[in-house]
C-alpha cells in the first residue's frame, strides 16, 4: 500500500487525523481545506467555546476567592483581551496541526474541491486537478437553520456568529437548549448579558438523562438564565432596540425583547459543491451513507465526521477519520464503539456515556444509583458540592449501561465510566476498584458501591 | 497426621480434572475405599476413592472447578479438627495416589480466557465454558453479546429446561454434556451420508452356533453375533482402507491400524470402548476383549484409555429387536456401521419364496472423504463376507 495516493477533503477533526494516519501508513497524502486547518472544532466550535467558558469559570472562581481566604478585589473582565486570547490559542493549535502535517509530508492544498470523476477532483480556486487512488471525504457540517417568520435577513445569529461577536450584547435569546445553546448561554450570562433560552422540547439537553437535564436547568436558572421549554418560536420582529421574539408555550403566547437573537438548533451535514452526484455517491436524509468501515457505496471513497450524520462530536469524527484511513490503506478496521462520552462544558459540567435510565429501562430491568458530590471530601473542600453521579446498571448482571454526571470536572471523570462500559465492567468491579482519596473520582466508586453492598459515605 | 488428597491422573492423556460432586462433607469421617468425590476428565466421569481413612478436612476445590492432575483437592486428617499446615506439604513427597501423579504439571489453559466481566458472569450463570470461544471484541475478547448469542444458539436446551418446570429436572451429569457436545459436533462438522444393505444372516447364525462352545472353552466367554460381525468388518475395512481414515486440517490421514470401537449404552449415556488392533486379533481374542470392556463398563471402571483411539465404530441394537437404524459418526472417525436385528423374513431365492434370517446394516459415512461408490464397494464386500463368514473366520 506504500505510495498509495490518498486525497482527504476537509481539514477538520475528521479529515486531519485521517491524513496523519494514512501518511503514517505510507500513503502520499493531499489534504484539501478551503478555510482553516482544524475545521469547526478548532476554529468555530469546541476550542473557542471552551476558551470562553474557561474564562467564565476563572471569573467565577475569582469572585468567590474570599471563600478560600484569597482576597481579590477590583476584579475586571475585558472581553477584548479574551478575544485576543482566543486567537492565540487557536493559532497555537492550528499551527501545531500544520506542523504535524508537514512532518508527515502531507501536502495541504488550500481551496475548494469538486469531483470531476471518481478518481480526481478539481480545486476551484486554482484549477488544479488532484488525482487519487483513495478519497476520504470529511467536509463536516454547518449550523442548522430554522425557518421562522422574520428570521430571514440575518436576524438570527448562528453559533458561528456568536463566537465572532466583538462586543457583548445587553441581552440575548437563544433558540435551542441543546449542548451549544446551554454552553454559550452560560458564557454570555456570566459575562453580564441577560440570557433567555427557548427550547421546543419539554426540557433542555433533551437527549440526555432526565434527571441530569433537570439538574442543569436548576443551575442555569440560579445564575439568572431565563429558560422556556415546550416553547415554539412563532415570529421574530425588529423593533427600536433590537428584536422581539414571540413564542407559544402551554401557558400561552409569550414575547421577549432582546438586543440579539440566535439559534443553536443542531448542525447538518455539509457537502455542497463537492460534486458527489457526478460520481453516484449514495446519500440518505442529507447525509453520506457509509458502513461501519466508513466505506461509501463507491469502493475507493470513504467518508468520516459530521457529513455522515450520526453522533456529531469531534472525538467521534477523529475515530471515524482514523478508521477510514486504515481501511483506505488496507488495514481492516471497523467502528463499533458502545461507549462514546458526551460532554457539556457548563459549570457544573455535564458528562454522560451509555444509555439514559429511560433508554436502558426500555431494554430490560435496571438498577439505579445516585451519589451526590457533597458527600465527596475533595468536592467539599473545593466548594463544588453541587451535582451528582448517576449509574444505570443492568438488574441481572449489574453491567454498567450508562453513567451520567453533573458536577465539578465531570468531563474528566467520565473517562473511567467510558472504559467501564467499553470493557463491560459490572458494578462489582467498579465498586471493588480503589479510587484515590481525596479525589472527585471517589464518587463513581461510591455510586457503584451503592448497588453493591452500600456506599461508605452516605447514611 | 494429615494427608493431602490429589486430583488423580487416570490414563496417559489426562492433564486436568473437574470436580463434579463432593460425596462427603467437611468434617465427615471417610472410610478407606469410600468415594470422596466425583470428577470429570475430557472423556468420562469417574469416582475418586479415599486411599486411607480420615476426617475430611478443608475442601480446597469447589464443584465445577478445573484443577491440574496432582493438585491437592482436600485433606484427610487422622484426628478430628487437626490443623492443616499447607505450606509444609509438598506434592512430590505425598502418599496416596502418588504413583499416578506426574511431578510436573502444565499451566492451566483456563488462565487465558479473554472475556469481559459481563461475559464471565453470564457464562457462569448459564454454565458455558468460555475457554473454547473467540469473541467479537478487540483481540477476540468475548463480550456479553457473544455469550448472549451462544445462549440463544443453545435454545433447545433452554426450552427443555422450561418445559420441565412442571416435571422433574434432571441436572446434566458431566457425561451427558460430553455426549451432547460430541453428537452435535459430529452432525455439524461432517458430511454424514447413509447407505443400507440387507444381509442373509443364515450362515452367521450357523457359525455362531458352531463356534460358541469352542470359544467358551478357549477363553471362557460366550461368543456373540457382534463379535463375529466385528471380525468380519475388520477384514472388510482391511480390504477397503478408505473407511479407516481421518479428516485433518492438512489432508486425509490413512490409518495403518484398525482400532474398532463398539458402542455401548450405560444408564448415564453412551460410551464407546475400543478393541485395539482388531485386525491382528482372532475371533476368540475379540470376544474376550469385548467381554472385558463390557464388564468394566457395567462396573463404571472404564478408563479414558479404554475409550480412545478408535478408527471405526460398530453399533448394534439387534438385541432390542430394532430392524434398522442409522448411527452418528463417532468423530474423528470417517464411518460407523449400525447393525439391526436378525429377523426371519420371506425372501425369493431361485424363484422360490423361502424363509431366511435377514439382517439390515446401515453405514453412516463422511462424504467429505468417502465417495458413494467407495462406500458401496465396502458394503458389497461386507455383505459377501457376512453371507459367507468362513472367509473371514477361517
Amino acid at each position: 500500500m506504500r505510495g498509495t495516493r490518498v486525497v482527504v477533503i476537509g481539514g477538520g477533526v475528521g479529515g486531519y487525523p485521517a491524513a496523519l494516519r494514512a501518511a503514517r501508513l505510507g500513503a502520499e497524502v493531499s489534504l484539501v481545506e478551503k478555510e482553516k486547518i482544524g475545521g469547526v472544532c478548532l476554529n468555530k466550535g469546541c476550542m473557542p467555546t471552551k476558551v470562553y467558558l474557561h474564562a467564565a469559570s476563572v471569573l467565577k472562581e475569582m469572585k468567590r476567592a474570599s471563600l478560600f481566604g484569597v482576597n481579590a478585589e477590583r476584579i475586571q473582565f475585558d472581553f477584548q483581551s479574551l478575544l485576543a486570547r482566543k486567537k492565540v490559542v487557536i493559532d497555537r493549535m492550528t499551527g501545531g496541526i500544520t506542523n504535524l502535517l508537514r512532518e508527515k509530508k502531507v501536502r495541504v492544498v488550500k481551496g475548494t474541491a469538486t469531483f470531476i470523476d471518481s478518481r480526481s477532483v478539481k480545486i476551484l480556486e486554482t484549477g488544479e486537478i488532484l488525482s487519487g487512488d483513495k478519497f476520504i471525504l470529511a467536509t463536516g457540517s454547518i449550523p442548522a437553520n430554522l425557518s421562522i417568520t422574520g428570521s430571514e435577513k440575518d436576524s438570527l445569529l448562528t453559533s458561528d456568529d456568536l463566537l465572532q461577536m466583538e462586543s457583548l450584547p445587553d441581552s440575548l435569546l437563544i433558540i435551542g437548549g441543546g449542548y451549544i445553546g446551554v454552553e454559550l448561554g452560560q458564557f454570555f450570562r456570566r459575562m453580564g448579558t441577560k440570557v433567555s433560552i427557548v427550547e421546543m422540547m419539554d426540557r433542555i439537553i433533551p437527549s440526555e438523562d432526565e434527571e441530569i437535564s433537570h439538574a442543569l436547568k436548576g443551575f442555569l436558572e440560579q445564575e439568572g438564565i431565563d429558560i422556556h421549554t415546550q416553547a415554539n418560536v412563532e415570529k421574530i420582529e425588529k423593533d427600536e432596540i433590537g428584536k422581539k421574539v414571540v413564542f407559544s408555550t402551554p401557558q400561552g403566547e409569550k414575547e421577549v425583547k432582546v438586543s440579539k437573537a440566535a439559534q443553536t438548533v443542531g448542525r447538518r451535514p455539509y457537502f455542497l459543491g463537492l460534486g458527489i452526484e457526478k460520481i453516484g455517491l449514495k446519500t440518505e436524509m442529507g447525509r453520506i451513507v457509509v458502513n461501519d468501515r466508513m466505506e461509501t457505496n463507491v469502493p475507493h471513497i470513504y467518508a468520516a465526521g459530521d457529513l455522515i450524520g450520526g453522533t456529531m462530536l469531534a472525538h467521534v469524527a477523529m475515530a471515524e477519520g482514523e478508521c477510514a484511513a486504515r481501511n483506505a490503506m488496507g488495514q481492516p478496521s471497523s467502528l463499533s464503539h458502545p461507549a462514546i462520552p458526551r460532554c457539556i462544558y457548563t459549570s457544573p459540567e455535564v458528562a454522560c456515556v451509555g444509555l439514559t435510565e429511560k433508554q436502558a429501562a426500555e431494554r430490560g430491568d435496571v438498577q439505579i444509583s445516585h451519589f451526590p458530590f457533597h458527600a465527596i471530601g475533595k468536592a467539599s473542600l473545593m466548594e463544588e458540592g453541587e451535582g451528582m453521579i448517576k449509574i444505570v446498571a443492568g438488574k441481572r448482571y449489574g453491567e454498567i449501561l450508562g453513567v451520567h454526571m453533573i458536577g465539578p470536572h465531570a468531563t474528566e471523570l467520565i473517562a473511567e465510566a467510558v472504559l467501564a462500559i467499553e470493557m463491560e465492567v459490572t458494578i462489582e468491579e467498579l465498586a471493588h476498584a480503589v479510587h484515590a482519596h481525596p479525589t472527585l473520582s471517589e464518587g463513581l466508586g461510591e455510586a457503584a458501591m451503592q448497588l453493591s453492598g452500600g456506599a461508605l459515605h452516605l447514611p | 497426621m494429615i494427608t493431602p488428597v490429589l486430583m488423580p491422573k487416570i490414563g496417559l492423556t489426562m492433564t486436568e480434572g473437574k470436580i463434579v460432586e463432593w460425596k462427603k462433607r467437611e468434617g465427615e469421617w471417610v472410610e478407606k475405599g469410600e468415594v470422596l468425590f466425583v470428577f470429570e476428565t475430557e472423556k468420562m466421569v469417574l469416582e475418586a476413592e479415599a486411599q486411607q481413612s480420615g476426617f475430611l478436612n478443608s475442601i480446597l476445590v469447589q464443584v465445577d472447578d478445573h484443577v491440574p492432575v496432582g493438585q491437592v483437592v482436600c485433606y484427610l486428617a487422622e484426628k478430628e479438627g487437626e490443623k492443616v499446615e499447607v505450606a509444609l506439604e509438598r506434592p512430590d513427597t505425598l502418599r496416596g495416589e502418588e504413583k499416578e501423579v506426574p511431578l510436573e504439571v502444565g499451566p492451566r489453559p483456563s488462565d487465558h480466557i479473554r472475556a469481559t466481566p459481563l461475559a464471565r458472569k453470564m457464562a457462569k450463570e448459564h454454565g458455558l465454558d468460555l475457554r473454547k470461544g473467540m469473541g467479537s471484541g478487540l483481540g477476540g475478547r468475548i463480550r456479553g453479546k457473544d455469550v448472549e448469542r451462544a445462549i440463544q444458539s443453545r435454545a433447545p436446551e433452554s426450552v427443555l429446561v422450561e418445559s420441565v418446570e412442571q416435571g422433574r429436572l434432571v441436572k446434566f451429569t458431566g457425561m451427558r454434556r460430553i455426549v451432547a457436545q460430541k453428537m452435535l459436533a459430529s452432525k455439524i462438522e461432517t458430511a454424514q451420508t447413509y447407505m443400507v444393505s440387507t444381509v442373509d444372516a443364515t450362515r452367521i447364525s450357523e457359525a455362531r452356533e458352531k463356534l460358541l462352545p469352542i470359544t467358551e472353552k478357549k477363553v471362557g466367554v460366550r461368543l456373540t453375533i457382534t463379535d463375529i460381525l466385528m471380525k468380519i468388518t475388520s477384514l472388510a475395512i482391511f480390504l477397503h482402507p478408505v473407511v479407516n481414515t481421518r479428516w485433518t486440517p492438512d489432508g486425509v490421514l490413512w490409518l495403518d491400524v484398525i482400532h474398532m470401537g463398539v458402542a455401548m449404552a450405560l444408564d448415564e449415556g453412551l460410551i464407546v470402548p475400543v478393541i485395539w488392533d482388531i485386525g491382528k486379533k482372532s475371533l476368540s481374542e475379540i470376544a474376550k476383549a469385548r467381554a472385558e470392556l463390557v464388564e468394566k463398563g457395567r462396573k463404571g471402571k472404564l478408563t479414558p484409555d479404554d475409550t480412545k483411539g478408535s478408527t471405526f465404530t460398530l453399533s448394534s441394537l439387534g438385541m432390542f429387536g430394532v430392524e434398522e437404524f442409522t448411527a452418528i459418526i463417532n468423530q474423528p472417525e470417517s464411518a460407523i456401521l449400525a447393525v439391526g436385528a436378525i429377523i426371519e423374513k420371506p425372501v425369493v431365492i431361485d424363484k422360490q419364496i423361502v424363509i431366511r434370517p435377514m439382517m439390515k446394516i446401515t453405514l453412516s459415512y463422511d462424504h467429505r472423504i468417502i465417495d458413494g461408490a467407495k462406500a458401496a464397494q465396502f458394503m458389497k464386500t461386507l455383505k459377501e463376507l457376512m453371507e459367507d463368514p468362513n472367509v473371514a473366520l477361517a
